[in-house]
């Protein structure tokens, strides 16, 4: 009986209580914001990898894309590689044939 | 995710195969050479495109001139050894000097005349063509003088850096 009686003087104080300091500025919109914060999960950097990566690959012409980028380095690479080791080869057995002709050349 | 995977293992595997299968490819044909019995022999026959017959004479003929061309060697090391013990000596005789400069120098040129008339002979086994360029290129690598006055400034050059 005595909680009811609190209760309502609590409401006759609320109602008679008047704000009289200033919102602070662009108050409103502070608050939105906030609000919207707090409404987005927050999600790790892996996790948005992850997520764009699934994404990507969803797709069929990034895929393609992505094996032939692939396959064109390796070819490129392998090229290169295959030309300079057979030059230096090429130099090699050029060397020994003359080594082999030449008795000056042999101590070199 | 799964097939995000699979399509990232995909191209890895592409790119290492491409890479391996050019590489092989590109370089089977000197390492053949290289694996070969005589390697020299096979470049001189991929350089100057002979044929198997051509190849054949060839071959013999540098098997023959080989032991020539060791036994002149020999003989030069020989006179190399007999000039210098007489310099070494305690009584050094000029005329006993310049005599064996003289015959260590006639043996050189010995050696080089059986050099050439081998590269004379190889070359006439080709066909007329690969036998001139054959040569002017061999010439040019043992004969020349500017060739040895080169290759003399480089050795003393990288002596002289040591």
């Amino acid at each position: 009986m005595k909680m009811k009686n609190n209760d309502t003087e609590l409401k006759s104080l609320l109602q008679e209580w008047r704000v009289t300091s200033p919102l602070p500025p662009r108050f409103g919109e502070q608050v939105w914001k906030r609000i919207e914060r707090a409404e987005v999960p927050s999600i790790s950097l892996i996790d948005a990898v992850r997520a764009w990566f699934a994404m990507a690959f969803a797709r069929p012409a990034f895929a393609v894309a992505y094996v032939s980028a692939l396959l064109v380095m390796g070819l490129t690479l392998g090229f290169v590689q295959a030309s300079n080791k057979a030059t230096s080869l090429e130099r090699q057995l050029e060397a020994r044939y003359v080594q082999s002709i030449d008795p000056y050349q042999r101590g070199q | 995710m799964k097939r995000a995977v699979v399509i990232v293992v995909v191209g890895l595997l592409a790119a290492v195969a491409s890479y391996c299968a050019l590489y092989y490819c590109g370089t089977k044909q000197h390492r053949e050479m290289m694996e070969s019995p005589a390697p020299e022999l096979a470049w001189l026959r991929k350089a100057f495109r002979l044929s198997d017959v051509e190849f054949e004479r060839i071959r013999k003929l540098h098997e023959g001139y080989l032991p020539r061309c060791a036994e002149l060697c020999q003989r030069i090391a020989q006179k190399n050894s007999e000039l210098q013990h007489i310099v070494s000596g305690p009584n050094v005789e000029a005329n006993a000097v310049e005599q064996k400069l003289k015959e260590a120098g006639e043996l050189r040129v010995e050696c080089q005349k059986n050099m050439f008339n081998h590269f004379l002979e190889v070359s006439r086994q080709m066909p007329p063509e690969q036998g001139r360029r054959y040569l002017q290129w061999v010439q040019q690598r043992t004969l020349t003088p500017e060739h040895d006055m080169v290759r003399r400034h480089r050795s003393d050059h990288a002596m002289e850096h040591h």
